[in-house]
């Protein structure tokens, strides 16, 4: 086997103990994980007493080889995309650690818990108000859009 | 803390007209400037003679008088990559070298190192991301400890070695990611203290999220005060920038912490941080 790059050896760490101690409603598939380490399927769950309880959710996680100096680029994909003020319909998620804010401290599981705290935290179900405009104008990659971040406490 | 970090993350998505493709533009010019920078300027250069700083303002009579007073106190400089990363290599690169001589002051370092990943880990920063950092910051660490004090032979090939390092990517960012580790942990640790320091409405702990541990964030002097007083470590920072009055053909120094005996001697102009050599 070839020696593995620093962000295949990081990758690997993080998928071992994210199928080993998963936080609570998050599940990463770890075949397909173990296959590609570059492009990972996490399924998550709505937190019970919230209002996405019963709901369940997949993200897709890219990874370039200058990971973790790099953000991973995290969307919502499939049949059921969050309808969250954060969460446009095509999957984009407006969250500040996934651009500005991320750190190579932070891991799939950090953003993973941020995820869920987001969503656990909303009070009403609606989309952005510029959702139809951003997912007709927006490049497919979410990492290419400046964010305009600002504590709306949603 | 690295855990749950979006409490602070609002959303506005892009609500004017067009604004999406003009923001595409000119993230895109961003990253090309970034690009360029990054090919022609090393993460630390060599050695130069502090009179290559006289060129830079031949047309600048007040930056003249500055570089003369500057002149009078140091010989060289070492200028960084203006990464937004740069007080942290710039510090780290001076200290370390400065270790190579002082074996004393590289014990007392080295304590201090050897701890800093339990407190960070006492914070909350999760063990196997923040390990990762710091395995490769110790094991520089540990390299000039073992050469410390040595020959000047045996220094200057380590002194090459740490040069090295500092220029690879692989080892110059890890040791920039732990040490904004570190002075996070000490922010949050000294809270009540730094508290007084942020301006605006954001906690300490929001504060170290956004502009303490991303990468290429600057730094400024509550980052200074912070990472100095964790390791123990006296800096003088110079500051040669467009002050007026009296002092007008000084470069007034700023001692971190107060009152300490400075081991890295820094430059500042704005927005950038290089190495001062007496």
């Amino acid at each position: 086997m070839a020696a593995m790059s620093p962000s295949e050896r990081r990758l690997q760490k993080e998928l071992m103990s994210l199928m080993k101690e998963p936080p609570p409603g998050v599940t990463v598939d770890g075949d397909q994980a173990s296959q590609n380490l570059t492009l990972w399927t996490v399924h998550m769950e709505g937190v019970p007493g919230t209002l996405y309880e019963g709901e369940k959710f997949v993200l897709q996680f890219k990874f370039t080889n200058k990971y973790p100096f790099d953000s991973p680029e995290v969307t919502f994909i499939g049949n059921n995309i969050p309808i969250h003020p954060h969460v446009y319909s095509n999957g984009h998620i407006c969250l500040s650690i996934l651009t500005d804010d991320w750190s190579p401290a932070l891991s799939v599981q950090s953003v993973c818990l941020s995820i869920v705290s987001m969503l656990s935290s909303c009070k009403e179900k609606k989309r952005p108000p510029d959702n139809s405009f951003y997912v007709k104008t927006c490049n497919k990659n979410p990492k290419k859009t400046k964010w305009w971040y600002h504590d709306d406490s949603v | 803390m690295a855990d749950d970090a979006s409490s602070s993350s609002g959303c506005a998505g892009n609500l004017i007209d067009n604004s999406i493709n003009q923001d595409e533009l000119i993230m895109k010019q961003q990253r090309e400037i970034e690009k360029e920078i990054s090919e022609t300027i090393p993460l630390v250069g060599e050695l130069e003679a502090l009179s290559s700083l006289e060129k830079e303002y031949n047309e600048d009579p007040v930056y003249l008088l500055k570089v003369k007073d500057l002149s009078s106190k140091y010989k060289y400089i070492r200028r960084t990559r203006p990464d937004g990363n740069c007080f942290f290599r710039a510090f780290s690169y001076a200290y370390l070298e400065h270790l190579l001589t002082d074996k004393s002051e590289f014990d007392k370092f080295y304590e201090i190192a050897k701890n800093s990943k339990e407190i960070l880990v006492a914070l909350g920063f999760s063990q196997f991301t923040v390990e990762d950092f710091y395995e490769t910051f110790m094991e520089v660490v540990q390299r000039v400890g073992e050469q410390a004090g040595g020959s000047p032979d045996s220094l200057e090939s380590v002194r090459a070695e740490l040069h090295d390092k500092f220029n690879k990517q692989g080892y110059s960012d890890y040791i920039v990611v732990y040490l904004r580790l570190v002075t996070s942990g000490q922010l949050q640790t000294e809270n009540d203290f730094y508290q007084n320091f942020i301006e605006g409405p954001r906690t300490v702990t929001e504060f170290c999220r956004q502009e303490v541990e991303p990468m290429y964030k600057e730094s400024d002097h509550i980052h200074i005060i912070a990472l100095s007083n964790a390791l123990n470590v006296g800096v003088r920072v110079k500051y040669m920038d467009r002050g007026e009055g009296s002092q007008v053909s000084k470069v007034i120094a700023h001692d971190f912490p107060e009152g300490s005996k400075p081991l890295v001697h820094l430059l500042y102009r704005p927005g950038h941080y290089d190495i001062l050599y007496a």
